[in-house]
């Protein structure tokens, strides 16, 4: 089978980048909560509790870890059963994994989006406060933090989808440092009928 | 069809497609959409973003990113391995004393990773090549990593626990006190048996030769107080809070990450890369958790708006079977699960399910869940179906696969026992939460 997946790896290869980027952003959400925190215990024992230690605490645990679902499927380290998948060969994988992709995951999260983005929105629109504490900041930019989370997710999921295809086409799935340069190398004696499409070495 | 039915199927197609090997909390969002809304319409949708929003308000599972943060600092800046090295110099002299200085990391550093493929992949990691060059033996190496491995889920800062406490609806202090002493005491159990092991056969465990120990005494001592007393202050003071009542859980937390944090500045570890990888992994095993703790909230809220639980407890508490029969049949059923799942989506699925006939039953509910914990602990040391051995295997390769199985099997038996005094004397769990906490 001849194959020419520059253009799905060029296309992986830059969603991947969005993913990674929005991770390394979200991850250093963890140490303003650090601080936050740590200073609200100082501060209380010396002279008084904080009136913004507690929503801020769970604003940022929020966002963090909503923000930080893209990268998780980027990194493949969204939780599954796969003591029986590790024993499919690699087409069968491919397979099982795209069609899960297509009935569960691309319904199921578009719903998701266009449901949260309708919730940010009136939130946003009528600038709702947080009624948690006293202090009422704003509620909507955390909000917020859904449909961008979503959108990032299912932007992922359309490159996981492609490295399905990927590796249904080739028989081996892509890995993580091969860069799409390598790819087109290994491509090149593909142009030769008689290769086999699976025959590539790592 | 009746929504409880409904419930049913929603229930049967989620055991099917949950071994198909997809990212569970994608699949349970999906089903959920789809089954509640066949059940009971628009509301399914309100449901979806309601559960969604109140987990990331739940500031109770912020301490799911602190503590993971705080071990992974602890790891990666090479103090956990410091302690495990100091813990064996000093017990050198004695037979099986690796056995000792893992089982006491494990004891300590078990919130370092949260799940079990993480904790007894990074305990085999530290501790295979040195029993190895000790000439230990190797089923009881291997029992005793992935026993200490799978107890550090257990003892307290323990993730599970965090997710546990919403779930059941107490507090995560009452069950940090829970855990204490039933995993204090597994953890000696386990050492006691290593011992006695190796006083009768010291083959098992050689004591280590002259040139490996500490030369002086003195050395040792600068080298106990550098390497040990800081961490174990750090995770005394950080756990200490929490009990004497003076933070909250979250803020014990955010403290233990504050003083690693502080800590790999004192020992000058910290470096750009070592805080990049820290904070990053941080993410991805936070979110691997957390949003399946999303997606499971909002599948475990339309399967009890359906009504199903209720179906299920009603038709087993029908039976009028001896409600201790009853606990051994949910246990039992968790001990399978355990087999091929994470703890994670048996807390989150499972138990919401049962709990409303454990309940009813008149169990206390700190104790069920410490017993759950346990249990689940045994599940994850049976082989040979439970993961721990492969993660073993990963990272230990010159271990033959039946060795581990052998070496696990022992555990597992010294586990069963440690589960039947749990049941048999439930003082065990719930002495330190009443003295602690009430009345």
């Amino acid at each position: 089978m001849r194959t020419n997946s520059g253009a799905l790896v060029r296309a992986i290869r830059g969603i991947d980048t969005v993913s990674d980027w929005s991770g390394r952003i979200a991850a250093w959400l963890v140490i303003p909560l650090v601080f936050v925190m740590s200073w609200e215990i100082l501060v209380r024992k010396v002279h008084q509790p904080t009136y913004w230690a507690f929503d801020l605490s769970y604003m940022l645990f929020g966002a963090l870890f909503m923000l930080g679902t893209a990268y998780t499927l980027y990194r493949g380290s969204h939780i599954r059963t796969d003591f029986l998948y590790q024993t499919w060969p690699v087409k069968v994988q491919a397979s099982v994994d795209a069609f899960c992709y297509l009935f569960f995951f691309f319904p199921g999260m578009v719903i998701f989006l266009w449901l949260a983005q309708d919730y940010a929105l009136v939130s946003w629109q009528r600038q709702e406060l947080s009624m948690q504490s006293s202090w009422m900041p704003p509620i909507y930019p955390l909000k917020a933090v859904i449909p961008v989370s979503i959108a990032l997710l299912l932007l992922q999921g359309v490159a996981e989808f492609m490295k399905c295809i990927y590796a249904f086409r080739h028989g081996e799935w892509l890995t993580k440092q091969r860069s799409i340069e390598e790819v087109l190398a290994d491509e090149m004696p593909l142009e030769d009928p008689g290769a086999p499409a699976n025959g590539q070495a790592r | 069809m009746s929504p409880e039915a409904i419930g049913g199927l929603m229930l049967v197609a989620l055991i099917a497609t949950i071994f198909v090997g997809f990212p569970i909390a994608f699949t349970l969002i999906f089903l959920g959409l789809g089954f509640g809304y066949w059940g009971f319409g628009d509301t399914v949708f309100h449901l979806l973003l309601f559960q969604t929003f109140a987990t990331m308000k739940e500031q109770t599972l912020a301490q799911v990113p602190l503590f993971v943060f705080m071990g992974l600092l602890l790891e990666r800046a090479g103090l956990m391995e410091r302690l495990f090295l100091v813990t064996q110099k000093m017990l050198g002299g004695l037979n099986g004393s690796l056995y000792l200085s893992c089982m006491f990391v494990a004891t300590l550093f078990g919130a370092a990773s949260g799940i079990v493929g993480a904790s007894v992949t990074l305990l085999g990691i530290m501790a295979a090549k040195g029993m190895d060059k000790s000439k230990y033996d190797v089923q009881m190496s291997a029992g005793i990593i992935t026993a200490g491995g799978t107890l550090g889920i257990l003892i307290p800062p323990s993730v599970m626990l965090v997710v546990m406490g919403p779930v059941m609806g107490i507090p995560v202090t009452d069950l940090y006190a829970g855990a204490l002493i039933p995993g204090v005491m597994l953890a000696a159990i386990y050492a006691t048996y290593a011992l006695v092991r190796c006083y009768l056969n010291p083959s098992l465990g050689p004591a280590l030769r002259k040139f490996e120990r500490m030369e002086s005494m003195g050395a040792l001592f600068v080298e106990f107080v550098k390497g040990m007393v800081p961490i174990t202050v750090l995770l005394l003071s950080s756990l200490g809070a929490i009990f004497a009542g003076v933070a909250t859980p979250t803020e014990g937390a955010a403290l233990g990450a504050l003083g690693s944090l502080l800590l790999t500045v004192v020992y000058r570890k910290i470096t750009g890369p070592l805080l990049y990888n820290s904070v990053m992994k941080t993410l991805e095993v936070s979110c691997m958790i957390l949003f399946l703790v999303v997606a499971s909230n909002f599948f475990g809220g339309v399967f009890s708006r359906l009504g199903t639980p209720d179906v299920i407890s009603q038709a087993l508490l029908g039976l009028e079977l001896n409600r201790y029969v009853i606990l051994i049949i949910i246990m039992a059923a968790i001990f399978l699960l355990a087999w091929p799942l994470e703890w994670v989506p048996i807390v989150l699925i499972f138990v919401p399910i049962v709990l409303p006939m454990v309940k009813q039953l008149g169990f206390d509910i700190t104790w069920f869940a410490i017993l759950i914990a346990v249990n689940l602990q045994t599940a994850w040391l049976s082989p040979p179906v439970a993961l721990s051995a492969y993660f073993l295997k990963g990272v230990a390769p010159q271990w033959p696969l039946s060795d581990i199985y052998k070496g696990m099997m022992q555990f597992m038996v010294l586990q069963i026992i440690g589960l039947a005094l749990v049941i048999i004397f439930p003082q065990i769990v719930l002495w330190l939460p009443g003295v602690l906490y009430t009345r």
